[in-house]
């Protein structure tokens, strides 16, 4: 059996050499070889993945995740921003939230705010939605007209209509003193002043509302239609059996990001009332602003933006709940 | 209202039929009952004629503000109700112009949404194509904790934000404001329901063929979204450049403004007493106008991006 041997290179003799130890050592080479290998490559996967996540992962960390944490921190505390000590005070703040007034009022104007806003902005959406939701001559422009408040910004159209409701000169006094009804004081006086916020804010959501209800409406099959109309259905039966129904999870979607579009509003306020007056246009966001950055309270205006995180958080919630039970197509 | 909307397409898709079947039996002229046709037509001129109205108020705004830009203080106080003025008075605009640095706060806008916008472009395309494309264990958990920020209201972060930025030395900078909202959790929630769309295949294929990730990214997984990306690129270019309450918070420098903050000093440096609103007029003009330029060029990808691909804000 020649090849069970090779000639030993320094002695030039012949040695036998088993072959089954040669092939053990190959293996175990061969293994090694491959785990060193299958490690660099984790490694290597690992740094990919990095690379990949990373440029988006430090802004989220420095600028959302890590402040989430120290605004807990902070709303447990009494800092006022300038003095470098401050001590633990616990829960005082938010136990002195339920006393305050004024935070009672802004809870109370939010809530007035959104459903003042949600319930108009989602009727007239999907209002123009059906009748838009079909291309025809000039379906598009519509679109484009109704949808271009949202493209602008919202501080510079909220001076616009500060003026159209500007007590002395605005459009909407003069209207009114042509049909002979005495100028209402409308940034000047409570009710109205919130009315006139509403106004605006309806305007600039209702375009983007109508756009969800629009892709909402054409994903309805014809043949439901097709079907109720040989059943002879009037067609207000059709549009609350059929219609209704079938888009009733875009329209809870709309009303519940609505609303937090609503709580988290700031802009049209600080221009047309500043929270005034006398805070009947105050809400959450807005007493965290003036307790933040006009007082200094740091402590309980963190504990009043978390507040606004609980609303938020719990209208996600029950967004993300109700999506997965109401799907019908 | 709305229940013409429905009963109008129904009503041609049946005459449609009809016209089919009239076809069919030896081509005579489509027959629709007259009183039907009558029915048909009204309903399209009244649709028609609601929608003019909703739309006129809907612009109105826009007119009422050109209009006032256009016309002279006095004439506002004269001849209040005018919405066309006895004559175009452009100059206002020169005033407004020399009266605040209204060119510069919108170069100032312009810059800093355009730099946000490319950064949070590229940062959540990465993001997104490693939570979809990329098989790592904790990629799931990964997709929550950002999902998880989006119900995070800016409110929340504010406080410490503004904190580390000072710590920074960023506070009165465009790069503290490009770089707190360079992370946009819309952005990836976005582009991941994009790149779930592009087919596995095309990125197996490439792998075998030896292309590195980032390579897919770029020359295999982005040019199949064009469309999205632009709607991406608008939407997030529109958001900061309107942006308000946190550039108004972090800038204090006069140059430093972007145009909705340096707007809303005119507007308190003029407005208080209510004297010029023709410079106020034409100040939002300023600020408006370049945005529904923008808009009239690009609607139909703003338009059906936010539709077809579901859009959250």
């Amino acid at each position: 059996m020649p090849n069970d041997g090779k000639y030993d290179d320094d002695t030039t003799k012949f040695v036998t050499v088993p072959t089954y130890d040669v092939h053990i050592q190959l293996r175990k080479n061969f293994i090694m070889k491959i785990n060193s290998h299958a490690l660099s490559h984790s490694i290597s996967e690992k740094l990919k993945v990095l690379l990949f996540i990373a440029p988006l992962l430090i802004p989220l960390l420095t600028f959302w995740i890590v402040p989430f944490g120290w605004s807990i921190y902070i709303s447990f505390t009494d800092w006022d921003y300038i003095s470098p000590e401050y001590s633990y005070v616990g829960f005082e703040n938010y136990q002195y939230m339920i006393e305050d007034s004024y935070f009672t009022e802004a809870l109370y104007n939010t809530f007035v705010f959104s459903l003042g806003v949600v319930i108009p902005t989602v009727m007239l959406g999907l209002g123009f939605a059906l009748l838009l939701h079909k291309n025809f001559r000039g379906s598009q422009l519509y679109r484009a007209v109704i949808f271009s408040p949202w493209i602008t910004p919202t501080v510079a159209v909220s001076i616009v209509w500060s003026w159209v409701f500007e007590t002395k000169s605005g459009l909407a006094n003069l209207l009114l003193g042509k049909v002979g009804i005495a100028p209402i004081p409308w940034l000047e006086s409570g009710d109205t002043a919130m009315t006139v916020v509403v106004i605006v804010t309806v305007w600039q959501a209702v375009g983007w509302t109508m756009l969800f209800f629009i892709s909402a409406l054409n994903k309805i099959p014809e043949s439901l239609y097709e079907a109720s109309l040989i059943d002879g259905c009037s067609p207000w039966t059709r549009f609350i059996k059929i219609t209704l129904p079938l888009i009733s999870p875009t329209t809870f979607f709309l009303i519940i990001v609505n609303m937090i579009n609503s709580v988290q509003a700031f802009d049209q306020f600080q221009i047309l009332t500043q929270g005034g007056p006398s805070g009947s246009t105050r809400t959450l966001l807005y007493l965290f602003y003036q307790q933040a950055f006009e007082q200094y309270d740091m402590g309980p205006a963190a504990a009043t933006s978390l507040i606004i995180l609980a609303i938020t958080g719990v209208l996600t919630l029950i967004n993300t709940e109700m999506g997965k039970r109401w799907i019908y197509y | 209202m709305s229940t013409q909307s429905i009963d109008l397409p129904l009503a041609n898709s049946l005459m449609g039929q009809q016209q089919q079947t009239t076809k069919k039996q030896k081509l005579t002229k489509p027959v629709a009952p007259v009183s039907t046709r009558l029915k048909s037509a009204s309903n399209l001129l009244l649709k028609h004629s609601f929608l003019s109205f909703a739309g006129l108020i809907m612009v109105f705004p826009f007119v009422w503000m050109l209009s006032g830009s256009m016309k002279s203080n006095d004439e506002i106080f004269s001849n209040p109700l005018n919405i066309l003025p006895e004559q175009f008075r452009w100059e206002t605009f020169v005033e407004t112009f020399n009266s605040a640095p209204f060119g510069l706060y919108i170069m100032n806008s312009f810059t800093v949404a355009l730099f946000t916008t490319l950064i949070v472009m590229i940062n959540s395309a990465m993001f997104a194509y490693a939570i979809t494309q990329l098989k790592f264990k904790s990629r799931t958990v990964l997709y929550f904790i950002v999902m998880a920020c989006y119900m995070l209201p800016g409110a929340v972060t504010y406080i410490p934000s503004y904190i580390t930025l000072a710590n920074m030395g960023l506070l009165d900078s465009h790069t503290g404001l490009i770089i707190s909202n360079a992370a946009s959790v819309f952005g990836v929630f976005y582009l991941r329901q994009v790149f779930l769309k592009v087919h596995p295949s095309l990125i197996e294929a490439a792998r075998i063929d030896g292309a590195g990730e980032i390579k897919i990214l770029w020359a295999i997984v982005l040019p199949q979204c064009k469309s999205a990306l632009a709607t991406l690129f608008l939407i997030t270019f529109i958001t900061n450049y309107n942006s308000y309450m946190w550039p108004s918070l972090l800038i204090t420098s006069q140059d430093l403004n972007l145009i909705s903050t340096g707007i809303r000093q005119f507007f308190i440096a003029e407005g208080n007493y209510g004297l010029n609103w023709s410079q106020i007029m034409a100040a939002s003009t300023i600020a408006v106008l370049p945005l529904l330029i923008l808009f009239i060029i690009c609607q139909k990808t703003i338009l059906s991006g936010i539709a077809d691909n579901g859009v959250k804000e």
